[in-house]
């Protein structure tokens, strides 16, 4: 419960956040998809012929930004829009960018893409959150494992994750690009959020990170190949992401054993059972703490 | 027009190559120590990241891993008797030049005089000489005789050339090289790993600052002895430089 | 297009030769092979299980390394062709080639290129002045690499490593190391000192020197790795040690009768003054283990 408030309240503070200092990077990946950083988490731009088809939208503050680096890009409309969960630093630039992303030859709002139970978690918010505009909901939803459909000259395959960072997860795979873009199921750099309330998991975050290693096939060595778009954080590939994968999966089974020891939370917080990681995935500033972590790998374990 | 050119030219080639040689009076060459591309002078500690249990303790018997040893040197290794050594007053075997930078200690590094290099060893109490263009003399001894010089290019007398777009870039290196002849029978390791009299040690020092402000030396050390080694023994040794000599803990030989 | 004299353009291309800096520069171009006249047992075969000597490691490495099980490169596929990266490449664990790439125009050295055996690892150090990548961008197992010469000591700077092993039995390197070599030729030998800064598993930076002789005759073949399913296990399987459960841990101790706790590496233990906490030390009467070790071919267990 704590570290859901504490994310709450960190949504709040970044939204009340001064942004103009805030700068949004560019990185071309591969192919038609490119990577723009900064503020929240990572869009996902892929562009071409047919349009823009954007992977999260970050905050609403930074839309202007992104547009500006989105129309380096293309000057072709947003057609598609796919959000990969429902939290307002991957969504709240929705509405904004889908104004400022249709032109002249294309004025018709861009399709809003993502899993049924994001928009239930729109609808529906928690009580105590903050109502939802009706013009960030997805409207263009799935519930099915997988939808896909071609845009720019290339397959893209979206794909649900069940309860894993929340219950509403999708992956975006481009496949001629060979790039997915994974949304907060994965971040190197961080030990991962898994959303109780909104119905994540620690078995379903690690099914899905076996799910992204499923699809990415390297190039030569485990290096390249199927690149990776984090939620946050750097550019990465499969081998990134199995050593997530290794992590949570050995910090579960950690945590695991101590409650077959019958520990409490207290003791299983006690034994450190993430200590010879915290020094890599604890970033500074990050709400989620080595204890926040271990805890919700406890009670998703205990439930 | 063209002759301006060429003098413009001719001067910016001629000022580019450095100062003029072998026109009007010059003073003496710089002495060694003047000349001196680096500073290896101070205190250094050897850290030990490499060979832990073959130098922080005395290797098992016959454990020789690393070591190119021949029949005839493995075989004189294997009889290692270091109660033999304490009875002969060899205690110091293992602590000649071939060796004693690899085993952990301190060194101070100080000029003796302009033309030698001076290096204390706290480990087993040795002094090491290192003769800037020195020539071997006197009887052979655990540091044995060793000249040094601030290493040259392979070809050329040091002063850069050019010509026609080619430029051989003469300066001098920052290395230091030293070669260590006259030594006595001693031991590579302290678990009686032989060389012979017949060795000749050769050195490269290599100095650098990093990035968090440390200051190390690296010394390639490579042994040729025909009678015990199948090859050279090549090893090579970092010390990091200290602020003071206050950790400075001289202690004697030990055969053991 | 201006039209030069005949008698000028050579004055001219006197003027651009001499105009370069006076540096003493070496040139590492070449088949070099690798020495493994320090820790050959460890660089050869292989480090024993549990073996942190050397190594100024914090308790983080420490659990990392104890939890780590040799399984998992059997077991999870994306391991078995793992390479090393590029600071554990230069402990010399294959043979090595270098080239220099140069820019035509200028006939200036635009970047050195390396090829290690292991692996098929090629690396370009840029010695152009070009800037690392930003923080965001993708690391690679050779990471980002950049020259500039000191003298005759060639010093580069690695970042965007992946995360890798300072050690090959567990003993981890983070991806938020950085690395720095120091090569120097001298004849047919060339040393190459490495410095890895790992604010997550090092106390203090690990210094460390390896040597190779140049050999022309020398041809490096493909090295060579597919995957395959060795120990077919459950989708998602991690072999790892639970905390206080890793069976193998006084092994090493054991064989060569040292202290334990002094092979439990740390930076302490790499100082002289260390010896003296050295009680204890029982080692066996005559070397059983790795007694001979200066190649692959001779780097037995007994």
């Amino acid at each position: 419960m704590k570290i859901l408030l504490t994310f709450f309240a960190l949504l709040a503070t970044l939204r009340a956040q001064d942004f103009s200092n805030v700068e949004i990077q560019t990185l071309h990946v591969q192919g038609s998809v490119y990577m723009l950083v900064g503020g929240g988490g990572n869009v996902t731009v892929q562009t071409g012929n047919d349009g823009v088809l954007l992977v999260d939208t970050n905050f609403a503050q930074l839309a202007p930004k992104i547009m500006a680096a989105i129309r380096k890009l293309s000057a072709g409309p947003v057609r598609y829009v796919v959000l990969t969960h429902v939290h307002a630093d991957h969504t709240g630039g929705t509405e904004a960018l889908v104004k400022l992303g249709a032109t002249p030859a294309a004025p018709a709002p861009a399709l809003l893409v993502a899993h049924i139970n994001v928009l239930n978690r729109m609808v529906t918010p928690l009580p105590g959150d903050p109502a939802v505009p009706q013009a960030l909901w997805p409207l263009d939803t799935y519930s099915t494992p997988f939808k896909d459909f071609f845009f720019n000259n290339e397959a893209v395959m979206v794909t649900h994750l069940p309860n894993a960072h929340t219950d509403g997860d999708s992956i975006v795979f481009f496949r001629r690009s060979d790039v997915l873009s994974v949304g907060d199921v994965f971040e190197p750099d961080l030990y991962p959020f898994i959303d109780l309330a909104r119905g994540g998991s620690v078995q379903g975050l690690i099914d899905g990170l076996n799910k992204i290693l499923e699809i990415a096939v390297p190039a030569k060595y485990q290096e390249g190949g199927t690149l990776v778009i984090p939620g946050h954080g750097r550019l990465c590939d499969e081998a990134d992401v199995v050593e997530f994968r290794d992590m949570v999966t050995i910090i579960r089974d950690r945590v695991q054993d101590l409650i077959k020891q019958g520990k409490t939370l207290d003791q299983v917080k006690a034994a450190k059972p993430s200590r010879d990681y915290d020094t890599q995935y604890a970033a500074p500033g990050s709400f989620v703490t080595p204890d926040a972590f271990v805890e919700s790998v406890y009670r998703s374990l205990k439930k | 027009m063209r002759r301006v050119v060429l003098l413009i030219v001719v001067s910016g080639a001629i000022y580019a190559q450095g100062p003029p040689q072998g026109r009007g009076p010059q003073g003496p060459p710089p002495t060694p120590k003047a000349a001196a591309p680096v500073d290896f002078t101070g205190y250094w500690v050897s850290v030990v990241t490499e060979d832990w249990r073959w130098r922080m303790l005395t290797p098992i018997k016959g454990d020789f891993a690393s070591i190119p040893f021949n029949a005839e040197g493995r075989k004189l290794g294997d009889a290692w008797n270091p109660a033999a050594d304490e009875a002969s007053g060899s205690q110091c075997k293992a602590y000649g030049a071939p060796a004693i930078m690899r085993v952990p200690g301190r060194l101070h590094i100080t000029w003796a005089d302009d033309n030698t290099l001076r290096i204390d060893a706290d480990a087993g109490t040795q002094t090491r000489l290192l003769h800037f263009n020195g020539k071997p003399s006197g009887e052979p001894s655990w540091q044995g005789y060793t000249a040094a010089n601030w290493e040259r290019p392979l070809r050329g007398s040091g002063a850069p050339q050019s010509g026609l777009g080619a430029t051989r870039e003469g300066a001098q290196g920052r290395s230091l090289e030293a070669v260590t002849t006259l030594l006595r029978p001693g031991y590579l390791r302290k678990n009686g790993a032989p060389y012979s009299a017949n060795t000749v040690l050769k050195e490269y020092f290599d100095l650098s600052k990093e990035r968090n402000g440390d200051t190390w030396f690296a010394v390639t050390t490579i042994v040729e002895d025909p009678q015990f080694l199948s090859e050279p023994f090549v090893t090579s040794t970092n010390w990091k430089k200290e602020p003071d000599g206050s950790k400075w803990n001289p202690s004697g030989c030990s055969a053991r | 297009m201006i039209k030069l004299s005949t008698g000028i353009q050579p004055a001219l291309l006197l003027l651009a030769a001499a105009a370069l800096p006076a540096f003493a520069q070496q040139d590492f171009s070449g088949e070099w092979a690798p020495l493994y006249h320090e820790d050959g047992p460890e660089r050869l075969p292989g480090p024993e299980l549990a073996d942190y000597t050397e190594l100024p490691i914090n308790d983080a490495a420490r659990l990392r390394a104890d939890s780590w099980d040799a399984d998992r490169i059997s077991v999870v596929e994306q391991y078995q062709c793992r390479p090393h990266g590029a600071d554990y490449s230069m402990r010399g664990l294959g043979n090595l080639r270098v080239w220099r790439e140069i820019d035509p125009v200028t006939q200036r050295t635009v970047a050195i290129h390396t090829h290690l055996l292991a692996w098929d690892s090629e690396r370009t150090i840029y010695m152009d002045g070009r800037a690392h990548p930003p923080d965001y961008a993708q690391h690679t197992w050779q990471g980002f690499s950049t020259g500039v010469w000191e003298g005759n000591m060639l010093t580069i700077t690695t970042t965007h490593l992946k995360e890798n092993y300072i050690r090959r039995n567990g003993v981890p390197r983070s991806d938020k190391a950085m690395f720095t070599e120091h090569w120097t030729r001298h004849g047919d030998y060339l040393t190459v000192t490495t410095v890895i800064e790992d604010p997550v598993f090092l106390t203090e930076p690990l210094v460390r020197s390896d040597n190779w002789y140049l050999d022309p005759g020398q041809h490096i073949g493909i090295f060579g790795c597919e995957y395959a399913a060795e120990l077919p296990k459950p989708e998602g399987t991690v072999p790892h040690h639970l905390p206080g459960t890793n069976p193998y841990l006084h092994e090493f101790a054991d064989y060569y009768g040292l202290p334990y706790e002094a092979t439990r590496g740390g930076a302490e233990t790499l100082y002289p003054e260390y010896k003296s906490k050295l009680t204890g030390y029982k080692p066996p009467d005559h070397c059983e283990r790795f007694c001979v070790c200066t190649t692959l071919f001779n780097c037995n267990l007994r």
